[in-house]
């Protein structure tokens, strides 16, 4: 009878256990990650709309934090550097927030002139939040005259020394939408950047003064996302915006620490 | 063919067994005998030679009549030559050899399996006579299958949490710290292991370790630890009921059997 | 007769080759076999779904691979490929050294080794998915190792950056060792390539080769491969001279253009690289000067593993047992000091360490190897001299998990008295109670200084009153620090061990590694091992044995003068 009741607890637990991994597992995977559409067609826009906004921090500011810098102190240490995981500028405008469309389907194709390139320069990566469209290859550029090692995680992995003579280091293309994942450098512990491996152009990062735009939008009433490296994303509950055509939508957002 | 002479005959079989006791059974059929050991046979061997040729006098002059050629006659001057020289220099090489030996350190007659005390304890708590403790959890086996497989699967997990770093992975004593431990860690494949010791000697062995050991057992190397400050009772049993239950060997046991 | 001979015997050549390939290639169909195989011998550290979380894990660094992401270390395969079966079954059979992963040979059938890799593979799509076979490293161009090639190997070594991560000369102290990380987050160490016996996937040069050029995927070892070459698309020449200019402070105009030309050379064979990545077909123009990049990337890459190679010594040496002992030799007049040469003339002794498992807190994931020991003794004193490799020099640092002050330091342990004949009862340093211990405690915050202590039991050590009787002097250079120590062989402290020629001494090690968090009973340490003061080889070895031979010679002589007198006679 003991036994009985030892095992039905015993199931009881297991059930809770697998249900709060399972909550945890799926919880974390929506609020980390980006949200990508099943499927999308590139195609002309004429007239489109334009959605912009700002993006601003809410809650006390922790002070900046200072970097260690370990190593190669000389190229490294030129200047005082500190972690950019939140970097809030004047008016709490909140800088490397990724604004995005959730839920297109079909839009322009992207800019294929535009090159996206990480530099590393002083030891640290600029930008810190980088947006690369899926089959176009991510330039790394070595500004210093040190080695890097290029080490980036997530489902399609890349660690890639780059020799202080290699200036330009293209990276093969990602062919499947994925991200943020995070860039880090073996030799500087410290260096930390974010790449988002995007299907369409509709995405934007946030510049100093909390600012973004996306243009040429459709008209059409869309889910707004955003992802911050340290204030999480709003997947659960993304903002709506209705674009009209040739029209101007804005929409601002505040974040909070997560 | 010319005949063998008696003395020819004697030496063959000499060399001829010390080559298969040192070669042939302590190298092909077995491990190597002990130099003592093989000393001991040559010497029964010569015995048995003398014996021999000392039943008959014509036997006798029969032997030493190539040893006495050999001193005298003059078509033997070349192995005469030969042997003198040869023979003081085997000798001098021999006693040099011994009075040079370097010593080597005392060897350590431990008694691997030392009798056990007459009580069995966890930590101060007597549980009973070694001779009459069973382990709790084994008349599961019969009467609750489902209720033994989840005491199996809990001294698993202890096990692989404690105890596979020295005993390791197949239990066959050969964990990834084995090889450096003096005397290694116990082989419950072997099968001279489990099936010759109750589960009570294990617990015992289990719960006080290598400290634990009476002086016979020379506990001075043994790394075993004392499980009883780190492990529960149950978490004890548990785990030897895993051993017999992952071999396929049964402990021994009183009673039941007979 | 004797061409079909030859035919039947290639016939069958043929056969062998052709079978062992199927055979090597092809794991069965996963199979329930494979699961209870799988389930009863790797799910307790590899997780029953194969995340790498079984319940071992947990103590366990490096991790058992998560098998869900499909990135494996020991591969025979390029950069970004799967493994091959064969790859699998040969990590299973052999075992990975230096980790906790045993080799499965004799637990476990080759039938039901090929049916865990059938297993395994499931429980990643990538292995379904593959279109086509994996492509494996091309070793056809080994270059044989000689003096010249590993010269070539070690200016690539630094070229490369191999240095930054394995340290100056590879004992994996590189300024950024202790921040690596893997696929997973967890701390990944480099090699120390002086120890080839801790290398997980073997030691041997192709093994070596096959590393750097394929990665070790999910570590922080990169792939060694193609454009991560300067100069990728030149001659050795050509990048050589790359190189050069780019190392000038200032060019002139001419040199600017002929940097820019290589430079223009270098980059469009990256892009056919990145191109042949991509999955883009080549045409025969852009194939042959990818062919030819790689071949002087092969070849540089051999140059780099017959380096590699010639950092270590040939296997893992032998412990110091049985006639392996530790033997201080007699030396007349001063010992040597840490840096004479004199510590040169002979081997040290290996004392291998082993985490301690035995009390909390615990060390199951020791980075220290062993401990190098040599020693001299005259009439008054003793000297040693201690070795061992650690890619951290840690002194008086906080430990992020535990809070606590953590340095790096080695204590050497002896009996406080010899014990007498092999019955008596030995001290015993783990739990203590027993018969107290004698200690020489050195720290790297204090490298000239080492105290003496008496201990019963790990916990239970006490600083002895009288101190100053020991000399010492540490040092830490390219990932290894020596300590040197010196004292008299007789003392005045009853507490001390008193040491005589000639007497077998037990003897034994434990050692800190701040930069893993040793601290306390965290720790690593040796067995009990043996130490004598080597007696000065008795003068009687050029006495007795010639005497003998002398003596055999007469008694062979009257022997024979005996028997002739007897034939005589009777004659």
């Amino acid at each position: 009878m003991k036994s009985y009741l030892l095992a039905s607890l015993a199931v009881l637990l297991a059930c809770c256990f697998v249900g709060t991994a399972f909550a945890a597992d799926s919880g974390s995977a929506e609020t980390e990650m980006l949200v990508f559409p099943e499927a999308y067609k590139a195609m002309k826009v004429s007239n489109g709309g334009t959605i912009s906004g700002v993006v601003k921090f809410e809650g006390d500011v922790p002070e900046k934090k200072a970097l260690e810098i370990t190593k190669d102190e000389k190229v490294c240490g030129a200047d005082e550097k500190f972690d950019e995981s939140l970097v809030v500028g004047e008016g709490n405008a909140l800088k490397n927030t990724i604004v995005y469309l959730i839920d297109i389907s079909a839009g322009k194709d992207f800019d294929k002139k535009a090159k996206p390139e990480i530099d590393q320069k002083g030891c640290k990566f600029t930008p810190h939040v980088q947006i690369v469209p899926v089959g176009a290859r991510l330039t790394m550029l070595n500004s210093d005259k040190i080695m890097h090692n290029v080490h980036i995680f997530g489902n399609n992995p890349v660690n890639k020394p780059q020799p202080k003579t290699r200036r330009k280091m293209p990276l093969k293309a990602v062919k499947e939408a994925e991200g943020p994942v995070e860039v880090k450098c073996d030799i500087h512990g410290w260096m930390s950047a974010w790449i988002a491996y995007v299907p369409h152009p509709y995405f934007a990062v946030t510049n100093e003064k909390g600012e973004f735009t996306l243009e040429d939008v459709p008209a059409g009433e869309y889910k707004l996302g955003y992802w911050h490296e340290a204030c999480g994303t709003n997947s659960k509950a993304p903002a709506a915006v209705t674009v009209e055509a040739g029209g101007t939508v804005t929409q601002d957002f505040t974040l909070k620490l997560k | 063919m010319k005949k063998l002479s008696l003395f020819t005959i004697c030496l063959i079989i000499l060399v001829g067994s010390w080559v298969f006791l040192r070669f042939v059974v302590g190298g092909i059929i077995s491990v190597p005998i002990p130099g003592s050991v093989i000393a001991m046979y040559m010497g029964l061997i010569i015995i048995a030679i003398l014996v021999h040729i000392s039943v008959e006098d014509s036997l006798f002059r029969e032997f030493r009549r190539p040893i006495l050629e050999t001193l005298v006659e003059d078509k033997r001057r070349p192995h005469r030559r030969v042997l003198v020289v040869l023979i003081p220099l085997l000798l001098l090489g021999y006693t040099y050899s011994i009075i040079a030996q370097r010593a080597n350190p005392p060897g350590s007659p431990r008694d691997a399996h030392p009798s056990p005390p007459l009580e069995l304890t966890y930590k101060n708590e007597v549980i009973g006579t070694m001779q009459d403790v069973v382990n709790p959890f084994r008349h599961y086996e019969k009467d609750d299958p489902e209720a033994f497989k989840a005491h199996v699967e809990n001294g698993r997990r202890v096990y692989h949490q404690n105890c596979f770093y020295c005993h390791g992975d197949d239990l066959d004593g050969q964990g990834h710290f084995a090889p450096y431990l003096q005397p290694l860690p116990a082989n419950f494949q072997d099968p001279g292991i489990i099936p010759n010791f109750q589960e009570s000697f294990f617990f015992w062995r289990i719960a006080k370790g290598g400290p634990g050991l009476p002086a016979a057992g020379t506990p001075w190397d043994s790394a075993m630890p004392i499980w009883e400050d780190t492990l529960t009772k149950d978490e004890i049993w548990d785990v030897i009921l895993f051993l017999s239950d992952y071999t396929g060997y049964q402990f021994r046991t009183f009673g039941e059997a007979h | 007769m004797r061409i079909r001979t030859v035919a039947l015997l290639l016939t069958l050549f043929g056969i062998l080759v052709v079978f062992n390939f199927v055979h090597a290639q092809n794991a069965p169909e996963a199979s329930e076999k494979g699961k209870e195989v799988y389930e009863n011998s790797c799910a307790h550290c590899h997780g029953t779904e194969g995340r790498g979380d079984g319940s071992a894990a947990e103590n366990l660094l490096p991790k058992p691979r998560d098998f869900t992401r499909g990135l494996y270390k020991i591969r025979s395969t390029g950069t970004g490929e799967l493994p091959t079966d064969q790859d699998l079954f040969d990590i299973i059979t052999e075992g990975m050294p230096g980790s906790s992963m045993p080799g499965w040979e004799t637990a476990l059938s080759a039938n039901d080794r090929w049916e865990v890799v059938a297993y395994i593979k499931t429980f990643y799509d990538g292995f379904k998915e593959a279109e086509a076979p994996p492509k494996q490293i091309n070793l056809s161009g080994k270059v044989p190792y000689s003096e010249q090639s590993v010269e070539t190997g070690k200016a690539l070594y630094t070229e490369l950056g191999c240095v930054e991560c394995h340290g100056n000369i590879g004992r994996g102290d590189g300024t950024s060792a202790p921040d690596l990380t893997d696929e997973w987050g967890f701390q990944s160490w480099p090699a120390n390539l002086t120890q080839g016996w801790n290398f997980r996937g073997g030691s041997d040069t192709e093994a070596i080769f096959k590393r750097f050029i394929g990665g070790l995927a999910g570590s922080a070892m990169p792939a060694f491969e193609g454009d991560t070459f300067p100069g990728f698309g030149l001659t050795a020449e050509e990048s050589n001279r790359m190189l050069e200019l780019d190392n000038k402070d200032e060019m002139t105009a001419a040199e600017e253009e002929e940097s820019g030309q290589l430079y223009e050379k270098y980059d469009a064979a990256v892009d056919i690289a990145l191109n042949l990545a991509e999955g883009t077909e080549l045409s025969a123009e852009e194939k042959q000067i990818y062919d030819d990049a790689m071949k002087v990337v092969y070849e540089k890459s051999w140059h780099l593993a017959n380096y590699v190679k010639s950092l270590m010594p040939e296997k893992r040496p032998e412990p110091a047992i049985g006639n392996n002992v530790l033997r201080s030799q007699y030396l007349q007049g001063a010992l040597p000091a840490i840096d004479d040469a004199a510590w040169e003339t002979f081997e040290a002794r290996y004392f291998p360490l082993v985490g301690q498992v035995v009390i909390e807190p615990r060390q199951f994931n020791p980075t220290l190897d062993g401990v190098h020991v040599k020693s001299f003794y005259n009439d008054t004193e003793v000297a040693f001299l201690f070795i061992w490799d650690d890619r951290t020099h840690t002194t008086d640092e906080t430990d992020e998990e535990t809070g606590k002050t953590v340095e790096d330091a080695l204590a050497v342990q002896f009996p406080v008295k010899i014990p007498q004949g092999p019955t008596a009862p030995k001290p015993y340093f783990l739990g203590g109670g027993r018969l107290p211990v004698y200690l020489w405690h050195w720290k790297a915050s204090a490298p000239d200084q080492v105290t003496e202590l008496t201990a019963k039991g790990i916990n239970n050590a006490e600083v002895q009153e009288a101190q100053g009787e020991l000399q010492a002097q540490g040092t830490y250079t390219n990932g290894q620090y020596k300590l040197w120590v010196k004292r008299a062989l007789k003392t005045d402290d009853k507490k001390d061990l008193q040491l005589e020629p000639g007497v077998f001494v037990p003897i034994a090690f434990s050692a800190w590694d701040g930069a893993n968090g040793d601290v306390d009973t965290k720790r690593v340490m040796t067995s009990w091992y043996t130490f004598v003061l080597e007696p000065v080889p008795s003068s009687k070895r050029f006495i007795y044995p010639p005497l003998i031979a002398l003596l055999s010679v007469g008694f062979l002589f009257g022997l024979r003068a005996f028997v002739l007198r007897k034939n005589s006679e009777e004659a």
